[in-house]
């Protein structure tokens, strides 16, 4: 898997390559603002760009709106933002329409190696990755008539990996349960709250979002 | 010699001449009767008399020697009276000569200048015209009088044909000229302010009556009118001249009598004034200034603003404005701007100042609470566009530096975890790194800390936090003063901050050598200073820092002060109210 990365911090982009080759995947590039980042993936076009959404010169959110531009121009590409906040307004403008191949992570996230390199290769190959701070946040908005309360604490669990945009087998190995005990939790979950029923993983992240949101 | 002394000469010289003039007249074989005759010693007196008393009381002015030369030239033409023909010719050369005095006189009223190019133009030809044209007509052997005189000692040329033609062409101009004198004097009067036209109204009528007594009289004579039709504008013109010093006298008097009047209904209005405005109102017309504006000195800025508080100029000396000061038990308190025409007439512009002195200080105050506020309302905002622009900063200082080497820390030891098994040496190492970073990490976060508020501050005082900015200065710094107590703890944040802008400012700018800090109670207030021998020119304008800082400095009610030469080092100067407790 190719990836390209995107940091002003010089430290902290050379310790994510590292951490990134050191896994396994291919550091093509490394980009010290957004102009730079747009330059470098029309250029070599990887599967997964990593960005930090503050960046030179304004310091603001040029990683966003580069993000937003590389789904636009190259759709091929994943792009996971990296941030020091997390808003759930972002997580909603980055996953707008589709969620597949977007991914919105603390940069904290980066010191739990394994998670940090299975979020960048599922958003590598069209997957979603929601930061558990995003999703915790939304599931922990009050309601009139939630029917979050009807979920069981499992199910519970279950919802928040789903919608961080993992594949029942991950939350499976996440909860040590069996796949088949994650899919009835989901089929249950579904039904609870009145989804349409799916087994693309980003499409049910978007579901899960579009509901937790309204 | 004292003016006065100068002014007794002339006027016994003028008693003198009047009497030498009157003893002429009448040892005469008195051919001539006319009321002008008759009438010119008495009006030599009385020129020379109230132009010698408007000359003693306002001597800058040239109105009182001009009126003053217009007496003495009537005494040039009284040799007219004499038998000898030699001195007779002399007195009718002179015959006419007080008219381009009189107009002279009258252009130049009240200042005793002429001010124009055209009013210049205009006295000028009046003295050419009347000395020029008596001049050909001895010369040429003229007509000289009607009735009989001495023989003419001067002919040259016997011309007599010529000299009326003269005559005639002098009589046409002399009325043009009459009608320009008058239109000059009409347009003064239309320019003139009320003030202005109050101690203009009497000498300007009366000189117009003259004037076109005496331009009509020609006139008539010009076309030949008889002398009985004549008769009438001549002896209008004589009225006017005589009345033209009484009538000066009066318009002094009405001048004292229009200020007593003034001062009392300028009372009875203000006692009854309670509206916003309404002291500038019964001032502008007790003085009968419309355009009169009132301006407050506020003490402690030493400066005036007008009545919404906002800061005003006082006008500069050409701009046509005059400026009286209004003072009360020896303070300033405010300053009346108007037309510079009262300033000839201090004494009533004084008086109504003094008598509305009372609702002025009211006014002043109500002026002063409106400046303050609107001080506190800009301090305000600046302090919170201040406090914002902080969290940004220190917003952006976390963001940049400790939450990033947080992070990296994470990193190293997230790697450091995963080859611990296979890979000791390099774990170990990550760990070391990882160590750094936790070292920078906290730095980062103590500087930042310190930035929010020293704790040193709170704990040991003003003069330990700032021994501790000194410490850490890039160019040595001497402390040369400490107040030996602790200071309230607002007043010693805000002394903190000045001096640690005013270090960073000299380390950032200043290419100083030497610095220096003083703290000091001077007279209930904490004044902080901080010195440098640098290159001087700082802008409070430009830096966010140092407006920063005096925004925060007027948050205690304190004012900042930055003097910065170029090339001359730079004092910033912190004066924060600090009562003793």
């Amino acid at each position: 898997m190719r990836v390209v990365l995107a940091d002003d911090s010089v430290l902290l982009r050379e310790g994510i390559a590292r951490l990134l080759s050191e896994a396994g995947l291919e550091v093509v590039a490394q980009a010290g603002d957004a102009a730079d980042l747009l330059r470098k993936v029309n250029a070599h076009r990887p599967d997964v760009a990593v960005v930090d959404v503050r960046m030179p010169p304004t310091h603001t959110d040029e990683g966003l709106k580069a993000a937003a531009e590389i789904r636009e121009r190259w759709p091929e590409t994943g792009v996971l933002v990296l941030s020091q906040y997390v808003e759930e307004a972002y997580a909603v403008e980055l996953l707008a329409g589709d969620a597949g191949g977007i991914g919105y992570l603390l940069k904290d996230r980066v010191a739990d190696l394994d998670r940090f390199v299975d979020s960048v290769r599922r958003v590598g190959t069209g997957g979603s990755a929601l930061d558990p701070e995003v999703v915790s946040r939304l599931l922990g908005r009050h309601r009139r008539d939630d029917p979050l309360a009807e979920l069981t604490p499992r199910e519970r669990d279950v919802l928040e990996l789903m919608a961080e945009g993992r594949s029942n087998h991950a939350i499976a190995e996440g909860l040590v349960v069996t796949d088949r005990a994650v899919e009835k939790h989901v089929t249950s979950i579904f039904g609870k709250l009145g989804l349409p029923p799916t087994q693309d993983d980003h499409r049910r992240v978007l579901a899960v979002l579009t509901y937790l949101q309204a | 010699m004292t003016l006065r002394a100068q002014l007794s000469i002339l006027a016994v010289l003028g008693v003198l001449l009047a009497a030498l003039g009157t003893t002429l007249l009448l040892s005469s074989d008195m051919r001539d009767t006319s009321a002008w005759a008759l009438a010119s010693p008495f009006m030599m007196l009385s020129f020379i008399g109230v132009g010698l008393f408007a000359w003693w009381r306002r001597p800058h002015s040239g109105f009182g020697a001009l009126m003053t030369a217009v007496g003495f030239v009537f005494f040039l033409s009284a040799p007219a009276a004499s038998d000898a023909p030699a001195l007779y010719g002399l007195g009718y050369l002179f015959g006419s000569l007080f008219l381009g005095t009189v107009v002279h006189m009258l252009l130049a009223f009240p200042e005793g200048r002429l001010d124009g190019r055209r009013e210049r133009w205009l006295v000028g030809s009046v003295y050419g015209l009347v000395l020029g044209v008596n001049l050909v007509l001895l010369l040429l052997n003229g007509p000289l009088e009607d009735q009989a005189h001495p023989r003419n000692a001067y002919v040259v040329w016997d011309a007599t044909g010529v000299a009326k033609v003269v005559l005639g062409i002098a009589e046409g101009l002399a009325v043009v000229l009459a009608a320009a004198v008058i239109a000059t004097m009409v347009r003064r009067w239309r320019a003139a302010s009320a003030p202005e036209r109050r101690s203009l109204g009497p000498v300007l009528w009366t000189g117009a009556g003259l004037i076109l007594g005496v331009g009509i009289s020609l006139g008539l004579d010009l076309v030949g009118a008889g002398d009985t039709v004549a008769m009438v504008p001549d002896l209008v013109a004589l009225a006017c001249l005589l009345a033209l010093p009484y009538v000066f006298l009066v318009g002094l008097g009405r001048r004292r009598w229009f200020r007593a009047g003034a001062i009392g209904s300028l009372i009875q209005r203000l006692s009854a004034a309670h509206r916003q405005g309404s002291v500038r109102e019964a001032l502008a017309e007790a003085l009968g200034d419309p355009s009169l504006r009132l301006l407050y000195w506020l003490p402690r800025d030493q400066r005036y603003v007008d009545l919404e508080g906002r800061a005003v100029e006082l006008p500069d000396a050409e701009s046509g404005r005059g400026v009286t000061e209004v003072r009360a038990e020896g303070r300033r308190i405010a300053a009346l701007v108007h037309d510079a025409a009262l300033l000839d007439d201090p004494d009533l512009v004084e008086a109504a100042g003094a008598a509305a002195s009372l609702a002025l200080e009211n006014e002043r105050l109500g002026a002063e609470l409106r400046a303050r506020v609107e001080e506190l309302e800009q301090s305000r905002a600046g302090i919170i566009a201040f406090g914002l622009a902080e969290r940004r900063r220190f917003e952006r200082d976390l963001h940049d530096g400790a939450q990033q080497r947080l992070v990296a820390l994470g990193l190293q030891v997230g790697m450091a975890r995963s080859k611990l098994r296979e890979d000791p040496a390099r774990a170990e190492g990550l760990l070391d790194g990882a160590r750094e970073e936790l070292r920078q990490a906290q730095q980062e976060l103590r500087e930042l800390a310190r930035g929010l508020h020293p704790a040193v501050l709170t704990e040991r005082g003003l003069a330990a936090a700032i021994a501790g900015l000194v410490e850490r200065a890039t160019v040595p710094v001497e402390v040369r003063a400490m107040p030996p107590e602790r200071l309230p703890s607002a007043v010693e944040t805000v002394a903190y901050f000045v001096v640690a802008e005013g270090l960073t400012n000299v380390a950032k700018y200043a290419g100083a050598r030497h610095a220096s800090v003083a703290v000091e109670r001077i007279n209930g207030h904490a004044v902080v200073e901080v010195r440098d021998d640098g290159v001087g020119g700082a802008d409070p304008a430009v830096g966010s820092g140092l407006r920063g800082l005096a925004d925060r400095v007027g948050a205690v009610d304190g004012r900042l002060e930055i003097v910065s030469p170029p090339g001359a080092g730079t004092v910033v100067r912190a004066r924060i109210p600090c009562a003793s407790s």
